[in-house]
């Protein structure tokens, strides 16, 4: 599903004091840092400076920025972001969705509405990072918040776990959080320790209650 | 039969429409609110659950003391029995804050941070700075830091977003990511207040902890939490943070607002975490239990968005309306697995669940102002959805996680058009809205005397059966 990009950022290159936070969290690097002109008037050496094709209206730099140098402004004519999965082998997708164990059809990234299928289409065309990824498909330019795990764990099986972070000490992720499913045994259960420092919770009933909901 | 009782209250004004953060300023956008339609009532709370505690202060005077001074003596109270001795002359202790606390409790909640914090620093000399977990992006606050002038009563206040520079913490689930900037010092003060949001979530799980696995962790964490986890596991995440050596070593205590829909009962506050949490989990799941429940008993509804927050972070008569899109399936039977659904494809699904927005109640949305910043595409998928006004409607169609809207949504000039629009549309005249009224939820009068006959029966099933099955899960019995 197409994200519409309808705003873009605007740096305030009075108020900005290249502190490069900006350029840490943007989801599709749209952000860089550059020398300020002398004819610009402002705090520091260098400002920020946007790739306006590559911004997509996620708003990160905006929410980061602790002068208030980032606004956002209307884009006429907006444009639309992702991805095509039908273009890719989807035999291929689907060896790679079954390496992760998320069905194809799983909305990952619940704003934009693009899918597992999506995600690993973008992954095998040659995204190989979160933010190829993201410039593919749109994927992390919404809240930013829901989509990240499925689509670190989708490169990893692709065999780009390993890629560095852009830039080396941004934030924009960090690596691929704990999983229930990772402590599960071949029979749904889980080992006697795990299951004895969580009493409150039904881990003994979890996975093989969801095999059978999915069974029934 | 005409017995002359009116349980409304007719004239009850929702809460202001305050500034954003984004610096928008809705109550100079939005023309009528929709407590001032024609038929729209308050139906009070209590009228449904006589049994609710009497609350020591209310966000408003029909419900109770809005003085916040007995807040600060409670919690005075609390914090002089909690001990502190681990927080050294000279150290630096963030007291964590979250959107919520001010959202529900306003000035009270504020009032609670400064007690907290002036009683920390007199009796340990160590520097107490306030630290707020921002969640899901500013963009569905309104700005707590003007509207609370926290720099100015703080001095040391700062909003730490989700998407800021992370720490690794080592579980026993294995890694996640907190936000650095809340626990960058050498201790924290974990605060809370209780509600029930996200209960499809965390279930009733450890209902405390539910920050340590989500506002208070970056976004892997958060991502993990969602996906990684069963229908009544994500709490594992919080669980598991809160256990870690990170953030053992730095955690001294958690004080909390006891909330009902009308307001605060109480200010309660231990050292120890899992004591805290049980000992407000019961009353957590009496005072909300029977309300949750309730709207399962709305047939059909329009229902409108009228506050800030964002569609299933709205809230009215204390909740969010996260409970009425899920209130089809009980999500606090712990027996109920349906909920697995909501984060997996429906054609993926043998036997069809709980789907997020998959209450066919709910017949259609009329939104007369709501924030962005939260994706709420599974809404305009199912539902009808009417937007009143262009600029409410382009703040939507711009939000980065809601552009979507515009293929969905029909904008009406005004509200009174649109809730027509929507009765017609419907075939029903029964309308909910989420005003952040509190202590009542703001219905059309024929939703009021709907809830107002199931209410008994609903009580009744609650109190015999559900209450006791749901504390028996959690071994609070």
């Amino acid at each position: 599903m197409p994200k519409v990009v309808r705003m873009v950022a605007d740096i305030v290159t009075a108020k900005c004091t290249g502190c490069n936070l900006c350029v840490n969290v943007c989801p599709t690097v749209a952000l860089g840092l550059r020398a300020r002109r002398p004819d610009e008037p402002g705090p520091s050496k260098k400002v920020a400076v946007l790739d306006a094709a590559a911004c997509y209206n996620a708003q990160n730099c905006l929410e980061i920025c602790p002068e208030d140098a980032i606004v956002m402004r209307d884009l006429d004519p907006p444009f639309s972001v992702g991805f095509d999965h039908t273009t890719v082998d989807r035999a291929a997708i689907e060896r790679l969705c079954a390496m992760t164990g998320f069905s194809p059809n799983l909305a990952v990234c619940v704003c934009t509405r693009t899918t597992v299928a999506e995600i690993a289409g973008a992954i095998l065309a040659g995204a190989d990072t979160p933010e190829k990824v993201a410039l593919a498909t749109g994927a992390r330019t919404g809240c930013t918040e829901l989509c990240l795990q499925p689509i670190l764990i989708l490169l990893a099986a692709a065999g780009h776990g390993d890629k560095p972070r852009n830039p080396p000490r941004g934030f924009q992720w960090y690596g691929i959080g704990g999983t229930l499913y990772q402590h599960a045994r071949l029979d749904g259960t889980f080992p006697e320790d795990l299951v004895a420092d969580f009493p409150s919770y039904p881990l003994d009933r979890e996975l093989l209650d969801l095999a059978r909901l999915r069974r029934s | 039969m005409h017995t002359g009782y009116d349980p409304f209250l007719r004239s009850l004004a929702p809460p202001p429409l305050l500034p954003t953060w984004n610096k928008r300023r809705p109550a100079e956008v939005v023309q009528q609110r929709v407590a001032d339609i024609p038929g729209m009532v308050a139906l009070p709370v209590r009228a449904l659950m006589p049994a609710l505690p009497e609350p020591i202060w209310s966000p408003d005077a029909a419900f109770g003391p809005t003085d916040v001074e007995v807040i600060r003596q409670r919690t005075r109270d609390i914090v002089r029995t909690m001990d502190w001795s681990k927080i050294q002359r000279g150290k630096r202790v963030n007291l964590i804050a979250n959107p919520h606390g001010f959202f529900l409790c306003g000035e009270a909640y504020v009032a609670m941070l400064e007690e907290i914090a002036a009683h920390v620093r007199a009796t340990t000399g160590a520097s107490v700075r306030l630290r707020i977990a921002e969640s899901m992006g500013h963009i569905e606050n309104p700005d707590w830091m003007r509207i609370f002038d926290l720099r100015g009563r703080f001095g040391d206040a700062e909003e730490c977003p989700q998407i800021g520079k992370g720490t690794r913490v080592e579980t026993r689930l294995g890694d996640f990511w907190v936000t650095q900037k809340l626990f960058h010092a050498d201790h924290f003060i974990h605060t809370h207040v209780t509600e029930m949001r996200e209960g499809y979530l965390h279930r009733m799980l450890d209902r405390l902890y539910k920050p340590f696995g989500m506002g208070y962790t970056r976004l892997e964490t958060r991502s993990a939490y969602h996906f990684g986890f069963g229908p009544r596991t994500g709490q594992l995440v919080a669980r598991a943070v809160f256990g870690s050596d990170f953030i053992q070593e730095r955690y001294t205590g958690t004080v909390v607002l006891n909330t009902t829909s009308e307001g605060i009962v109480g200010v309660d506050g231990d050292n120890d975490l899992e004591t805290l949490d049980k000992r407000l989990a019961t009353e957590i799941l009496r005072n909300y239990g029977t309300l949750i429940r309730l709207l399962a008993e709305i047939d059909e509804c329009v229902t409108v968005f009228d506050g800030h927050g964002c569609a299933i972070y709205t809230y009215g008569g204390g909740i969010a309306f996260d409970n009425l899109l899920c209130a089809n399936v009980d999500f606090l039977d712990l027996d109920n697995l349906a909920l697995l659904a909501a984060f997996s494809p429906p054609e993926d699904m043998a036997r069809s669940g709980l789907l997020m927005g998959g209450n066919p109640a709910i017949k259609a949305i009329v939104i007369n102002y709501m924030a962005g910043g939260v994706p709420e595409q599974f809404l305009w998928d199912q539902y009808p959805t009417l937007v009143v006004g262009e600029p409410v409607y382009r703040w939507l169609i711009t939000d980065p996680s809601n552009t979507y809207l515009a293929e969905r949504a029909t904008v009406i000039p005004d509200l009174a058009t649109a809730l027509d629009r929507a009765r017609e549309l419907t075939g029903t005249d029964k309308v909910i809205a989420f005003d952040r009224t509190p202590g009542a939820l703001r219905v059309s009068e024929s939703m009021g005397h709907h809830l107002l006959a199931r209410a008994p029966a609903v009580a009744a099933d609650v109190e015999q059966h559900r209450l006791p099955k749901w504390l028996a899960q959690r071994h609070l019995a």
